[in-house]
């Protein structure tokens, strides 16, 4: 179904997302991450709404999304700014001081 | 029965316990048992008593005290308390002035005890304990003068093989136990037993009997029990102790069959043989007594085997008189050269080489001598010729090939004991005094010479029977010397006065030397000493070795062991238990680390597993 590639290319893209979110050595490329991550789950709903009628819920949805989305990297990268002020630098790897 | 059986061991106790009156005591209560002995016998001749006592309990065997008083334990009982009466007169005077006075009525207070025990009672065991009871006081009795050393070699040698024949009589006793389930003579010889089982147990108890009779091999005690007093001698070794074996073999002889009957004739035959041998070439008066005792012993246990009891047992009985009597005679001597010396011993009272002529000057001696051995010899008119009549018509009427051989032995062994006699007597009594004549002989006491002479007078044919050519008399029932056997009678008497005529030729005038293999009794005797020591020796060397080598390096061993053990225990547990404690905390850290590293502080390590978790998750829930 033609449709139905709209969601591979969603899967695909939440899993790259991931990836980078996991892999990435800079704190605000973890932040890009997540953006695509959202953008994954927006296109997955557009999807499946082209799939199951006429009417527009997942378009609405994806609105949503958005918008918390914005909030969500307007607080992400403030937590950045804390964070490189305290450990003065923007590594994953350095932010240890939960280590069990 | 109690009273004669009892009153010895009375007279032993009370004698122990109150030794100022020794002599009255033990006389009187010996006095007692003799007149009890005698009023048994008149009043129950010819019939059988039976006692019968509980004893003690062995699991679920009650073993009771038997006593059997029949013809034959009667004869004994007199005879043994009469001479034992005798020997306690005549001690009065030959002890007095011994410091072991009371010691030694005491004993043969018990000695007669023991002994009429032995002749009264019908149970195998008690008669075994009666049995060491009497080897135990000989034992003391023959080391009365235990301060002599050679007098306790003497009793501890008598001892010793006394015991080696009861381990054969003890072997005997289990063998009895087992087949016939009972220690009782009278129920135990009454059941047959399996013939293998029967000879063993036969020539097992005829074992004990070679140990306390004194036959080939385990005679060698009795040369050398001559230490004892005199008196003891008479009684021990000539009346009854040593008479004692043959009285068992005679209560028991209806266990032998015809092996052990062979066996027992042989033993006879050679310990007579060398008995009349070693008599004829001793220089001690005592031995030649004593050897004398074993030849006639031999001949006694000769016929047993022969299948002649009631011969034997006359001969017991008067064989037990006459050598009393000539015991007695030659302490006479001996305690008149003995006292002549004092105070100096020049020389030996007891070496025929230095006495000679003292029918002079001792001549109650010298009459009870003559009584006694022309009884001994087997002279017509005796009672040892009437006793030895007896054995030979029996062993001729018997007629087989070895009672021929017996034939042969008993005349050549009587021939032998006329000559050893005359031998006796002509050097101690006929001729002219050696080394005597530098000593003042006199006669003795009375309290000495009549119990010597009324043995002297028993040793006459009249104790036997009124007809002084007929061994029928009350002693003495089955058979007498028929038609057929006058002959042999006659033969008999002719041979002894043969022997006569050429013992006096031979030993009339001068004192032989004797031959030194006759005299050690072939040696036997030294043999036995010299591989009793040999043993000892082995003994010794064996025990050194063992201890030395084997016991000590393996105490080595032992240790040297220990030791590696406890080194292998440390290693072990060093590097086994410590690495396994160790091994359990490595794999801990390492699985600790392992799984502590989900929670290393990468943030982006949690948050890959997080969604790990979750699509795990999700496809288990979606599957």
């Amino acid at each position: 179904m033609p449709h139905l590639i709209l969601v591979y290319l969603a899967a695909f893209l939440f899993c790259t997302g991931l990836l980078i979110v996991v892999i990435k050595r800079n704190a605000i490329m973890v932040l890009l991450g997540i953006e695509l991550m959202f953008n994954a789950a927006n296109l997955n709903l557009v999807a499946f709404n082209r799939i199951n009628g006429p009417n527009l819920d997942g378009h609405i949805f994806a609105l949503f999304v958005i918008i918390i989305a914005v909030c969500e990297a307007a607080v992400g990268l403030a937590l950045i700014l804390r964070i490189y002020r305290y450990y003065q630098s923007s590594t994953p790897d350095q932010f240890s001081e939960l280590k069990g | 029965m109690c009273i004669a059986l009892l009153a010895p061991l009375g007279g032993f106790l009370v004698t122990w316990l109150m030794p100022g009156q020794a002599v009255r005591l033990a006389t009187g209560t010996m006095a007692i048992s003799f007149l009890a002995a005698l009023w048994l016998a008149i009043t129950t001749w010819n019939t059988v008593t039976h006692v019968t006592l509980p004893w003690f309990t062995a699991g679920t065997e009650v073993l009771t005290l038997d006593f059997a008083i029949d013809n034959r334990s009667l004869l004994m009982l007199v005879v043994v308390s009469f001479i034992s009466l005798m020997v306690h007169i005549y001690s009065a005077v030959y002890m007095r002035g011994d410091t072991g006075f009371a010691r030694y009525y005491a004993m043969l207070g018990f000695f007669t005890f023991s002994m009429q025990g032995i002749v009264v009672t019908d149970n195998l065991l008690l008669l075994f304990v009666f049995w060491e009871l009497v080897g135990f006081s000989s034992y003391a009795l023959i080391g009365h003068w235990h301060t002599k050393r050679s007098a306790g070699a003497a009793a501890t040698k008598a001892f010793l093989l006394n015991r080696i024949g009861d381990i054969g009589f003890l072997i005997g006793l289990m063998i009895v136990w087992r087949t016939q389930g009972t220690f009782t003579l009278t129920d135990a010889l009454s059941f047959p037993i399996t013939s293998g089982w029967q000879t063993a147990a036969a020539l097992c108890l005829f074992g004990g009997v070679i140990g306390k009779s004194a036959q080939f091999p385990l005679f060698t005690w009795l040369p050398d029990a001559m230490e004892g007093p005199t008196p003891v001698s008479a009684l021990i070794h000539a009346a009854t102790m040593v008479a004692a074996g043959v009285f068992l073999l005679i209560k028991i002889f209806p266990l032998f069959t015809e092996t052990a009957l062979v066996v027992v004739a042989v033993t006879g035959m050679i310990t007579s043989l060398i008995g009349a041998l070693a008599a004829m070439s001793q220089y001690d008066l005592k031995r030649i007594l004593a050897y004398s005792t074993m030849s006639q012993l031999g001949l006694m246990i000769l016929a047993l085997g022969m299948g002649v009891v009631d011969g034997a047992f006359l001969h017991l009985l008067t064989h037990a008189f006459f050598k009393a009597c000539l015991f007695l005679a030659a302490g006479i001597v001996i305690h008149a050269l003995a006292h002549a010396q004092q105070p100096h011993f020049d020389f030996d009272a007891q070496d025929v080489r230095n006495m000679g002529g003292l029918r002079k000057m001792l001549p109650t001696a010298f009459v009870a001598f003559l009584l006694g051995g022309a009884s001994l010899a087997g002279i017509p008119f005796f009672s040892g010729f009437l006793s030895k009549e007896a054995m030979l018509v029996a062993l001729f009427t018997h007629a087989s090939a070895l009672s021929w051989l017996m034939i042969v032995v008993v005349l050549s062994v009587s021939f032998l004991t006329v000559l050893y006699t005359y031998r006796m007597i002509a050097l101690v009594f006929l001729g002219e005094p050696r080394t005597v004549k530098t000593i003042n002989v006199h006669e003795v006491e009375t309290g000495m010479r009549i119990p010597t002479l009324i043995l002297a007078a028993c040793s006459l044919w009249l104790i036997v029977s009124w007809n002084p050519f007929d061994f029928k008399g009350w002693m003495h029932h089955t058979g007498h010397a028929g038609p057929h056997e006058l002959w042999l009678t006659i033969i008999s008497v002719l041979w002894v006065f043969a022997a006569l005529f050429l013992a006096r030729m031979i030993f009339g005038k001068r004192t032989p030397e004797t031959n030194s293999l006759l005299r050690n009794a072939f040696y036997i005797d030294t043999a036995y000493s010299a591989l009793a020591e040999k043993f000892t020796q082995v003994n010794e060397r064996v025990t050194s070795f063992t201890e030395q080598r084997i016991i000590d390096q393996t105490l080595h061993g032992i240790v040297y062991f220990q030791v590696i053990i406890a080194h292998i225990t440390g290693w072990v547990d060093k590097h086994i238990v410590d690495g396994i404690v160790n091994g359990t905390v490595r794999v801990t850290g390492w699985t600790g680390r392992a799984a502590r590293s989900i929670q290393g502080g990468n943030v982006q390590l949690y948050i890959f597993w997080a969604i790990f978790t979750i699509i795990i998750f999700i496809i288990w829930a979606l599957n």
